[in-house]
């Protein structure tokens, strides 16, 4: 019946995220399984004379087109970063947060904690639900703006590109989510998992470095944003060491219950 | 270029260098547009060059680096890893070389350089020789046995990319440990890489399978990561165990330990997934799920309950996954559909989207229960969103009532004019969809598209709605008129051929029909002054159409045309020299006389309006009788019967051998039939054939005795006379001809130590009609060979034919030989080996060919010998007696009768009609209604039979058991 293709994918696989600057340059981005592998009818006349050189540039070349095109729809669109919109290009379901519309003023960025001009975008199949997408695209974006001091910039985003590929790591390997959770994506990159003992100091240096930047870069605002970032990143740490040795000893119980029995 | 390619890898490195320094000479340029903006500060990532940080690369070889800038390096993988961000890829030597630097960043213990290098080696692993990357395994598995949480857990997912199964049994210990392990991050790692490696490849599955244990206790994780990705690794390994996933889904939903509302939804899912498996592979007994088995009941229970869960994820899935239940109750859908309707005044527009997108769903089979929503529907009209708004048009334009479609139209013409063109036409499909649901409203709506026709819009946009009114002109009919003239508005200013040549034609196909054709011609004659040569030629070949069904209008359209005779296009002047000359003879030979005129000009084609034997109606009018690529084959086949070009009978249509539809090979038609009958046996040729077969009366045709015989009219698919497996496989094709059959046997030897010689089959029946004349025999058949040996059979064209069965055996010479040499070991012996019966039904005579419009051949041949029969067969499904039918006729189903539509089974009689040509060419047309009987014994068959010859009407009837 008709309803059969509008079935979801047992296994919720994402098909790429991207992360886009306001006129839909990939600044960051992956995709992930065959999705913008194999040709499609509109690009094998181009790839005609194909040899892996050429196999190479009609795989970009259609990833180009196609965020061409995603960039067509989602331009003129601003998306809260708690409200992610959602388009369809060519078939694909495209969730994205952030971005500014044309609208808005430039005035908007400098505005601390205001949102940049980046979008966060998740590609998903077409049967996909479009709330798990957001789910995620939001997760995400929050860690993204956390871990860029709250100002999700092109410019920002580009001199921590390096974060940046380490937050879409931990959070999808492989298509398949990895996780969700803001807080944690963001303390995972910072490598702040409550082992403070070596990778705190890692974290610190990450950190430091970044808000240099961000002092060059975007002025005095969001240099006080980073600050508090690292304040509240701290926070959470401490939450999760206690949350953690809370889990283990209830396990180490357990364990030892069940030793026992 | 072509020099460099052909200097092999070598040269696709330079190639490669020489487009990449291409594309950073381009990025430069850009930069420097820019300039202003970046003149503050350096940016590690903007313009990089891959050739530089190939080079900068080279640091990791150098251990005091390592060890005292971990930052640097860092940095470093970072610059490589945007360079294939942004499509400068590294060639396989290039990353090999990087890859093998990377792995002596091993020696560092700086924590943010190893992650970045457990990211590098995953980005490359692909690109990399895989035995190259195996080296590293033992680094990770280190790291992997380490106490830092993060280590192991990304430890764990590189390795799962580069293990194969017999590494993955090596540590497989460690991995199991990790699937429990009281970290999170490390637990979800080592799930998500075991569902990884279960679609790796089956050895990896295999090993992961067994991990059962350790996966069912990571669902009860507090992690609620963790529980998902248990769901999903669970999933993976139970999926082809039909029961004991629904006994895990079953627990899972009852005990309600799962917190994770991402875990939820995979449970909604996987209880969506069961219950329709239920349903389409027939095990629900009930008609709805609440009254089916229990897991059914447990399923839909979970279902609706999961309405209710505090996560609009999970609601929505829920939802999602009711409306898709395959034959889902309308009363069911309810609660699903109102959760919906809350959803779609969210201020969240991916709620919004989702749920009006399943609501769009819903009502295209029930949209009477998604008419309630229609006020939130058309709230959402406005949503700043534009793929929301149209997709709330679209789904009001299903439910919306008749008389509310005013008010809609009002509302998207408005819409309409501000979203690109894309979503355009997707509102333009449905409201043809509306208008053939409310033909009455036809006029408002082809209105409403035609004024669309008029605005700015791109090319497909056009051609939508062209589409949409020329389809609406076939289904509704009424819109005829209206839409021609809307239509004609259009080619007034339109600046595409294409839309311009297509309407011509459809306006001399149609114009001439209506009830003032005169009006069009105007509209048609503009396009011959002031168009390019396509469109000309086009409304050339209008015109004269109009001509030919139009007597009334001969002498004014050929002043028109006769100015075309000058055109500076061929075929323009073509077409207009063509049509001048045919209607000047027909206007001399018919002249035209004006009396009553409505009375001329109302009636459908053909032979209407002109006097019969119009020359002119003819030629313009009649076309070629079958396509050009058919009009080739037929001749071919024609060509290729022996006797054909020594006959003295001109070629006509008429006399082309028939060629059949579907997989039934080629056939031949007899080359009688009288005059008159050319159209209609024009007509029956007329069929589509889409691969190229060979044709098997060939072999007939190349044995000089059978030869003489004839031509064949058609030849039967072979049919199997013995076992598959046995030692004489023995096919048979029946050759029809007009007096004779030619029995063809395929025989095959298949024992390896004889060589069959002589053989013959014996072919024994009993019945007036056929007599058996004589045999060919295969003179020697080899191990593993196919030959053929034929038999033929007069038939007594006065006796009537009835069905026949034969006895069937196969007489032959056996000589032993040696398997090893193929030498002969003895003199030949004779052997008899019996066959299953042959049967030489009438359907054998009748050869399966279409006729373009089924009513009007109907009608044509007229019921004088039709012959009717009701018929009681014992089928339990309507579907199968279909088949049945068709099978006894040996017929082609016309116009897509052949199957009942889904959906439609049982509840209607189903009308079959059918076509064929009977042995000797009469044109065979049936229609047969199967009913369902009320006590559900059996199907009622009514057919009716209509042919030029009573007999064979009569005979095509009998063939019905």
């Amino acid at each position: 019946m008709a309803a059969a293709s509008s079935f979801p994918p047992l296994l919720p696989k994402v098909d790429a995220i991207l992360v886009l600057d306001g006129d839909g340059n990939r600044l960051a981005g992956k995709y992930y399984g065959d999705f913008m592998k194999v040709a499609t009818s509109s690009s094998s006349a181009e790839s005609a004379t194909a040899d892996a050189t050429n196999a190479v540039q009609s795989v970009e070349q259609l990833r180009s087109s196609f965020e061409r095109q995603l960039q067509q729809k989602i331009g003129g669109i601003a998306a809260r970063p708690d409200a992610a919109e959602v388009v369809t290009v060519l078939g694909k379901t495209a969730v994205f947060c952030g971005g500014r519309s044309p609208s808005q003023g430039g005035g908007q960025q400098q505005q601390r904690g205001g949102p940049g001009d980046v979008r966060v975008v998740h590609i998903g199949p077409p049967g996909e639900s479009e709330l798990v997408l957001a789910h995620l695209v939001e997760g995400m974006y929050e860690a993204l703006s956390q871990l860029m001091g709250g100002a999700t910039d092109r410019n920002m985003i580009l001199d921590n590109l390096e974060l940046v590929f380490l937050l879409i790591d931990e959070h999808c390997d492989g298509g398949i989510i990895l996780e969700t959770d803001g807080h944690k994506l963001a303390s995972s990159v910072l490598l702040r998992d409550g082992h403070e003992s070596r990778m705190g100091e890692g974290g610190m240096d990450g950190m430091g470095h970044h808000s240099q930047q961000q002092q060059q870069g975007g002025g005095g605002g969001p240099s006080m944003g980073g600050g508090g970032m690292g304040m509240g990143i701290g926070g959470i740490g401490g939450d999760m060491t206690i949350a953690q040795a809370l889990i283990q000893a209830r396990n180490q119980i357990i364990s030892n219950l069940s030793q026992g029995g | 270029m072509g020099d460099q390619d052909d200097g092999g890898g070598g040269g696709g490195l330079t190639m490669n260098n020489l487009l990449s320094e291409v594309q950073n000479t381009l990025d430069k340029f850009k930069l420097e547009d820019d300039g202003p903006v970046n003149a503050d500060y350096y940016s590690p990532y903007a313009n990089l060059e891959k050739a530089a940080v190939l080079q900068e690369a080279r640091c990791f070889h150098d251990p005091a680096a390592v060890r005292e800038n971990p930052r640097k390096c860092c940095t470093v993988i970072a610059q490589l890893l945007h360079l294939t961000n942004t499509g400068q890829y590294l060639n396989s030597a290039e990353a090999t070389d990087v890859f093998f630097g990377v792995t002596k960043l091993f020696m560092s213990d700086d924590a943010s350089l190893r992650r970045m290098v457990y990211l590098f080696i995953k980005e490359v692993a692909e690109t990399c020789n895989p035995d190259d990357v195996i080296i590293v395994t033992s680094s990770l598995t280190k790291d992997m046995t380490c106490d830092v949480d993060l280590y192991r857990a990304n430890a764990l997912r590189v390795l799962a990319r580069i293990v194969d199964a017999a590494m993955l049994g090596a540590i497989e210990r460690y991995v199991k440990q990790a699937v429990v392990d009281s970290s999170g991050q490390v637990s979800s790692a080592a799930l998500v890489s075991a569902t990884h490696l279960f679609e790796k490849n089956a050895e990896s599955a295999a090993i992961v399978k067994r991990w059962i244990s350790e996966t069912t206790e990571a669902t009860i994780s507090p992690n609620e990561m963790v529980q998902f990705h248990a769901m999903q690794l669970l999933y993976q390994i139970k999926k082809s165990d039909r029961l004991g996933m629904q006994k895990l889904v079953t627990q899972f939903s009852q005990r309600n330990t799962l917190k994770s509302p991402l875990a939820l939804v995979l449970l909604v899912r996987y209880t969506a997934k069961l219950l329709t498996d239920e349903v389409v592979e027939g095990r629900m007994t009930g008609n709805s799920f609440q009254n089916g088995s229990t897991f059914a009941r447990s399923g839909y229970a979970f279902l609706e309950a999961s309405l209710r869960h505090k996560s609009e994820m999970v609601v929505y899935e829920a939802a999602k996954a009711i409306c898709a239940l395959p034959n889902i109750e309308p009363q069911e859908l309810t609660s699903a559909v109102n959760v919906l309707q809350q959803f779609l005044s969210s201020t969240k527009p991916t709620l919004r989207f989702a749920s009006v997108k399943t609501i769009s769903q819903v009502a295209a089979s029930h949209p009477r229960l998604v008419s309630k929503c229609n006020e939130d529907l058309e709230a959402l009209i406005a949503d700043a969103n534009r793929s929301i708004a149209t997709l709330a048009i679209t789904t009001l334009l299903k439910t919306g009532s008749e008389n509310s479609i005013d008010r809609l139209l009002k509302q998207i013409s408005v819409f309409l004019s501000e979203i690109p063109d894309e979503y355009k036409i997707t509102i333009v499909r449905s409201l043809q969809r509306l208008c053939l649901t409310y033909p009455a409203k036809h006029r408002v709506l082809v209105g409403f598209l035609s004024n669309f026709l008029r605005e700015e819009g791109g090319f497909d946009f056009k051609r939508s709605i062209v589409n949409s009114i020329v389809s609406l002109i076939k289904q509704v009919p009424e819109t005829t008129e209206s839409s021609l003239l809307h239509l004609c508005e259009f080619i007034e200013d339109c600046e595409f051929t294409m839309l311009s040549t297509q309407i011509l034609h459809l306006l001399g196909e149609l114009g001439p029909g209506t009830q003032a054709p005169a009006r069009y011609i105007r509209f048609i004659y503009n396009r011959v002054i002031l168009e390019n040569s396509a469109v000309r030629a086009a409304a050339v070949a209008a015109l004269s159409k109009f001509a030919a069904r139009c007597p009334s209008l001969r002498t004014s359209i050929m002043t028109l045309l006769r100015r075309s005779l000058d055109d500076e296009d061929d075929e323009t002047r073509d077409r207009a020299s063509v049509a001048v000359s045919v209607l000047k003879d027909a206007m001399e030979e018919f002249p035209y006389v004006p009396p009553e005129e409505d009375a001329e000009t109302e009636e459908e084609p053909k032979p209407d309006v002109p006097s019969a034997g119009d020359p002119a109606a003819f030629v313009l009018l009649q076309g070629l009788p079958m396509s050009f690529d058919r009009l080739d084959r037929s001749i071919r086949a024609y060509v290729k019967a022996p006797t054909a070009m020594e006959s003295a009978e001109p070629l006509t249509f008429s006399a082309l051998p028939i060629v059949e539809e579907h997989e039934e090979p080629e056939s031949t038609t007899t080359d009688e039939i009288g005059g008159d009958a050319a159209l209609l046996a024009a007509v029956a040729g007329e069929k589509e054939e889409k691969k190229e077969v060979v044709d098997p009366a060939a072999v007939v045709y190349a044995i000089p005795e059978l030869a003489s015989l004839g031509r064949v009219f058609r030849s039967s698919t072979p049919t199997a006379l013995s076992e598959e497996e046995t030692e004489y496989v023995v096919r048979c094709v029946k050759h029809i001809m007009p007096e004779h059959i030619i029995l063809q046997f395929l025989i095959q030897n298949t024992v390896e130590d004889q060589r069959l010689v002589n053989c013959t089959v014996a072919v024994e029946g009993d019945s007036e009609c056929f007599e058996v004349a004589g045999d060919v025999a295969a003179e020697s058949i080899k191990y593993g060979e196919t030959a053929n040996a034929f038999t033929v059979i007069t038939r007594n064209p006065d006796a009537a034919l009835a069905p026949c069965n034969f006895e069937c055996v196969l007489r032959f010479g056996v000589v032993q030989v040696d398997p090893k040499s193929g030498e002969d070991e003895s003199d030949p012996f004779d052997e008899e080996y019996p066959l299953e019966e042959l049967e030489i039904s009438t359907s054998d005579f009748m050869a399966k060919v279409s006729v373009p419009d089924f009513r009007q051949a109907w009608e044509q041949v007229g019921n004088a010998n039709e012959v009717l029969e009701k018929f009681a067969l014992q089928f339990k499904k309507q579907d199968d007696a279909v088949a049945a039918v068709i099978d006894f006729l040996g017929m082609q189903p016309c116009d897509g009768t052949g199957h009942i539509k889904a959906g439609e089974g049982g509840k209607k009689p189903h009308m079959l009609h059918l076509s064929g040509v009977f042995v000797g060419g009469t044109n065979v047309l049936a229609r047969a209604q199967v009913a369902a009987s009320g006590d559900a014994s059996g199907v009622l068959l009514k057919i009716a039979v209509r042919s030029d010859d009573p007999n064979v009407s009569r005979m095509v009837a009998d063939c019905i058991r």
